[in-house]
């Protein structure tokens, strides 16, 4: 394969600062309209460079501690104290147009060369540290046979590793080592690689020398070739027994601990990879454990192919890259930079040749590159970063699943740090380009944007694989729930109409491959708002962007179509999401309109473009229940025409404003507590389905039906469902969990009981499976949890089973009739719409009753008084108290 | 009835000889059909209600104990934590507060504290808060006069 020929250009003749500029033009020419001469171009250069000035002054600052500038980090009044980079970066921005204060940075990168170039043009051949792998391969995909080569050049360092992550002295046994194998080895084809060791080495002896020719070299080498970097970092084959660090992905239970956290004392497993590995497991001498060794194999666990074990010590890849990131005025910047900037085609084409097939590891070369610290870093965001998110968009799915397994690993803390990097490119990338959107220039047109919104989608499924999920029984449970269910109504007849519509979201891909679903995730790793990018979602054209979105759908092979963020929901606000599914529903009425229109042509008869509801002021309830009685018995797909109410005796053409009036009264109407179809809680303040209530199933079908009238026609609705109702509402069952905003004390008191811990359970409770429950009337009525549960008493052992049970009754058993009614009118109305791909429980609450949360401070700075009130008036006063 | 074991063994306990509480809560009715209220006797010890006995009612949810009892009196009394309607304000059988765990003769016995030391802080009758912090005499001489005119008979022994 490829020997390292871009890096020989870089041998130390170009200084970083050249390097920067060239790769910025290289963005420049990258970026899609880019047709401007060179005078302007070499203004936006000269821009960039400025606004990275201030970034690094936001971030940096100039080292001076004296510094009186608010807007540099080295000053005692900086005000950006505690903001992170993805503001800071926006914040550079800001001072840039402004033409704000730039300090006199002392320590520039920009003027810093490396001082001798000479010594660099040795580097290659004479160094030691810079040998190439004494692999005896020369074939360079053929890496089942390079982990021996691996076993022989390791031991001798393995001490220095097992002394902690700084070790700044190897021992001269080591170097010495490493410098006979270099000699001996044949030097131009064999793949440079790199070990923590190693680097820490080179970078002592760079330090001593002054020189960073030979780290810059090294780096230059390492990280433009996939050879050498899945050469590096292993994993060393002599340590065994003793050790246990192992970090199983699949055990997401401790999850919380990061990856290169260990353990010292309990048993190695020190499992190979299934691919023909095993013969080159060497059982070594055993390095000192109990000091601390911290090496960590990354495992990832397949359901379909069992344990994987991926070689790479990331631990010591963390270590190295941290001593990489603390090097000052990163003289190897540029080196690198370019190094990935090369890398990323050629991984891109290795793919193309099923790499990925062949070598098992080949994924890593995305796990160390995304692991490098300084891909936020401004210089790297430029071009680097990109690139490489561009070749990880090119991964097929399966692998996708792949590195999200193993990211999912990778506890909290570290997949935020990503995360918030690629929020970084992003909003970087957005801000820089502000002002310049037109209809044929949109951020999907922006390849940078495009390749972090798909890397960040990975990360998505990873935080929620490493989060916590359902149970699998439950998901399974719900599953054949709701095939049950659907069974029910096909029963019924309720569901004349068959989904006919093809544009309906599919399952994510990726999720299908790695067997997970949004609404089954209870809580990830990394919180829902952290995908948000508020900037993209500033910029972006909602309906262009759903146009898109359609137009994928519809053509699938079509080449020309670009790329939508709908798929990419989670980077979208609720808001951004909620015109996503406006216009959705807008099309869908216009059509049902049109087919209104040609039905009109063909059969005669009056055309009916809208779904008329003519009600009674006085009889609301009954004339909406026979009215939407009869459409969904006739034509269930008339719901998704446009809301027209009329009231008897009125005249009116409702715009929207006597559907609004219609939605309160009927709402007002049905939950009133006298009627008796829903219990109102005092505590939490939320209503509950009355489990025996009078009503048919039809009163609550009205309601499903309005709660999906009131989604479809955008209306906000005064309802106060407990969150579970929207859950289930998704096809989720009500949990214990899910009772604290039910019933809050109820909920309390059974947590309190499942914490009680002594020995007197049974006398302090005396509580059998049997519970008791109130109707409307006050009259009280018992239910067994289970057959004979009157005799069965709850234990320390079985009462989490007994909370359970208990929960399940209250919140799904009990109500089954009258919830199923409710969403089968809710589904009627919402069957086809985006709403269970789009939006999470949480979200469909907040289309329904509108945000809970009030900004009154916004309020009165908004308000303009008239009619001789001031903002000083008394009754104006009093009434902001 | 869901509660009953429980319910029947704290009123065992409540009715028996040796319960701590005899003479303080005592005459205990409770229904044969409806073992979810009680009635009962509070009789005082300490002045100004040591003139006196009140009524009071006990109450219990359907999903006892995973919901708190409540309690109220029955006859007036002139209390700054006792409302006209005979509601208590006592922080053991709060929603809030509640503990499955916690037995009847802990709440009566609760009660009792709360009659014999108002928490003016707490107040369900301001006036009558205020009265007791700044003319505790005034307080005193009002509250055994009510208890005289208002109260049940006190039990002979």
């Amino acid at each position: 394969m490829s020997s390292p020929n871009s890096s020989g250009s870089l041998d130390g003749h170009q200084s970083a600062s050249e390097l920067t500029v060239t790769s910025e033009i290289e963005i420049c020419g990258t970026e899609a309209r880019e047709s401007s001469k060179s005078p302007e171009m070499s203004k936006r250069v000269a821009a960039k460079e400025r606004i990275l000035q201030y970034y690094s002054q936001l971030t940096e600052g100039c080292g001076n501690e004296s510094c009186t500038n608010e807007n540099c980090a080295s000053s005692s009044s900086f005000r950006f104290k505690d903001i992170d980079r993805n503001k800071l970066a926006v914040e550079a921005i800001t001072l840039s147009k402004a033409k704000a204060e730039l300090c006199e940075r002392r320590p520039s990168k920009v003027s810093r060369l490396p001082q001798d170039e000479g010594e660099q043009e040795s580097g290659p051949s004479g160094s030691p540290g810079l040998a190439p792998s004494t692999s005896s391969s020369s074939s360079s995909t053929s890496l089942k046979s390079s982990p021996s080569s691996i076993a022989v050049s390791v031991p001798a360092t393995g001490g220095t590793i097992g002394q902690g992550a700084k070790a700044k002295v190897p021992s001269p046994t080591s170097s010495c080592k490493l410098d006979i194998t270099s000699n001996s080895s044949s030097k131009d084809k064999e793949p440079e690689y790199l070990t923590e060791e190693r680097l820490n080495m080179v970078i002592d002896e760079c330090e001593a020398k002054g020189s960073w020719s030979k780290l810059i070299h090294l780096i230059g080498l390492v990280f433009n070739n996939p050879e050498s970097i899945l050469l590096s970092f292993h994993v060393k084959k002599n340590l065994t027994s003793d050790c246990d660090t192992d970090i199983d992905l699949a055990q997401k239970a401790s999850s919380d601990v990061p990856m290169d956290c260990t353990e010292p004392g309990s048993k190695d497993r020190q499992k190979l990879s299934s691919t023909g590995r095993t013969s080159s497991c060497v059982s070594g001498p055993v390095v000192d454990n109990e000091c601390g060794s911290s090496t960590s194999v990354i495992r990832s666990t397949n359901v379909d192919h069992g344990d994987i074990v991926y070689p790479l010590d990331l631990a010591s890849l963390r270590r190295a890259y941290n001593r990489l990131s603390e090097i000052p005025d990163q003289p190897f910047q540029g080196a690198l930079i370019h190094a990935l900037l090369t890398l990323a085609p050629t991984v891109e084409r290795d793919i193309q040749y099923r790499a990925l097939e062949r070598d098992p590891n080949y994924i890593l070369i995305f796990v160390i590159i995304l692991e490098i610290p300084m891909l936020h870093w401004p210089e790297y965001l430029e071009s680097a970063f990109p690139s490489i998110c561009r070749a990880v968009e090119r991964l097929p799915v399966p692998f996708q699943a792949k590195l999200a397994r193993i990211w999912a690993g990778f506890g909290a803390e570290r997949l935020k740090d990503m995360v918030q990097s690629l929020q970084q490119l992003i909003t970087v990338k957005i801000i820089n380009n502000e002002g310049n959107w037109s209809a044929s220039f949109r951020p999907g047109d922006i390849p940078a944007i495009v390749g972090a919104t798909k890397v960040l989608k990975i990360l998505y499924y990873a935080s929620m694989l490493g989060g916590k999920m359902d149970s699998i029984e439950l998901v399974e449970e719900e599953k054949r729930l709701s095939e049950a269910d659907s069974l029910h109504e096909h029963m019924q007849g309720a569901f004349g109409f068959e989904i006919k519509d093809s544009t309906l979201p599919k399952e994510d891909p990726l999720g299908q491959e790695l067997g997970i679903q949004v609404i089954n995730c209870q809580e990830p790793l990394v919180p829902w708002e952290d995908f948000v990018n508020e900037p993209l979602n500033d910029n972006l054209d909602i309906g262009d962007d759903y146009t898109n979105y359609r137009h994928e759908m519809e053509s699938k092979f079509s080449l020309e179509s670009k790329f939508s963020f709908v798929p990419y929901f989670f980077i979208l606000t609720t808001a951004s999401k909620h015109t996503s599914m406006y216009y959705d529903n807008r099309i869908r009425m216009l059509h049902e309109r049109r087919a209104a229109f040609v039905q009109t042509l063909l059969h005669g008869g009056p055309p009916n473009p809208f779904l008329r509801v003519r009600v009674r002021r006085d009889h609301i309830v009954d004339d909406a229940l026979v009215n939407l009685e009869m459409i969904a018995m006739e034509y269930p797909g008339d719901f998704r025409k446009q809301l027209f109410v009329e009231f008897e005796g009125e005249q009116g053409l409702d715009e929207g404003g006597v559907s609004k009036e219609f939605f309160q009264l009927i709402v007002e109407e049905l939950f009133n507590p006298d009627i008796g179809m829903f219990t109102y809680n005092e505590q939490s303040h939320h209503c509950w389905f009355n489990s025996l209530s009078f009503e048919n199933d039809a009163q609550f079908t009205l309601i499903g039906i309005l709660l999906g009238l009131a989604i479809y026609n955008s209306c906000i609705l005064d309802i106060h469902f407990p969150m579970v109702v929207y859950r289930k509402l998704m096809g989720k069952k009500g949990v214990f969990k899910d009772l604290h905003d039910v019933d809050p004390t109820l909920k309390k008191s059974l947590q309190e009981m499942l914490d009680y811990d002594s020995e007197d359970f049974q006398d302090v409770f005396e509580q059998t499976f049997r519970i008791g429950y109130k109707d409307v009337f006050g009259n009280n009525l018992t239910y067994d949890l289970k057959e004979g549960g009157d005799n069965i008493n709850v234990t320390q052992e079985n009462k989490t089973e007994f909370v359970n049970l208990y929960a399940d009754y209250l919140l799904n058993k009990s109500i089954e009739q009258q919830f199923r009614a409710f969403k089968r009118g809710f589904l009627m109305v919402t069957s086809e719409s985006p709403l269970r791909q789009l939006f999470r429980p949480e979200e469909i609450e907040m289309l329904v009753c509108g945000s809970k949360v009030f900004d009154f401070r916004a309020l009165e700075k908004a308000t303009t008084y008239d009619g001789g009130f001031t903002e000083g008036s008394q009754a104006i006063r009093l009434e902001t108290v | 009835m869901a509660a009953t074991r429980r319910l029947q063994k704290e009123l065992g306990d409540l009715l028996s000889e040796d319960s701590a509480l005899k003479k303080s809560f005592r005459d205990i009715i409770v229904d044969e059909s409806n073992i979810l209220l009680w009635r009962g006797l509070i009789v005082p010890h300490m002045p100004p209600y040591n003139k006196g006995a009140f009524k009071i009612e006990i109450s219990f949810p359907a999903e006892y104990p995973f919901k708190p009892p409540k309690v109220i009196f029955k006859t007036k009394i002139y209390h700054p934590n006792i409302d006209e309607k005979g509601q208590v304000c006592l922080p053991i059988i709060n929603p809030e507060n509640w503990k499955p765990a916690t037995k009847t003769d802990q709440v009566v016995n609760s009660l009792l504290a709360l009659i014999n030391d108002p928490e003016p802080e707490h107040p369900l009758r301001g006036d009558l808060a205020e009265e007791y912090t700044k003319d505790r005499k005034k307080f005193l001489r009002n509250a055994e006069e009510f208890t005289k005119k208002f109260s049940e008979k006190r039990p002979a022994d």
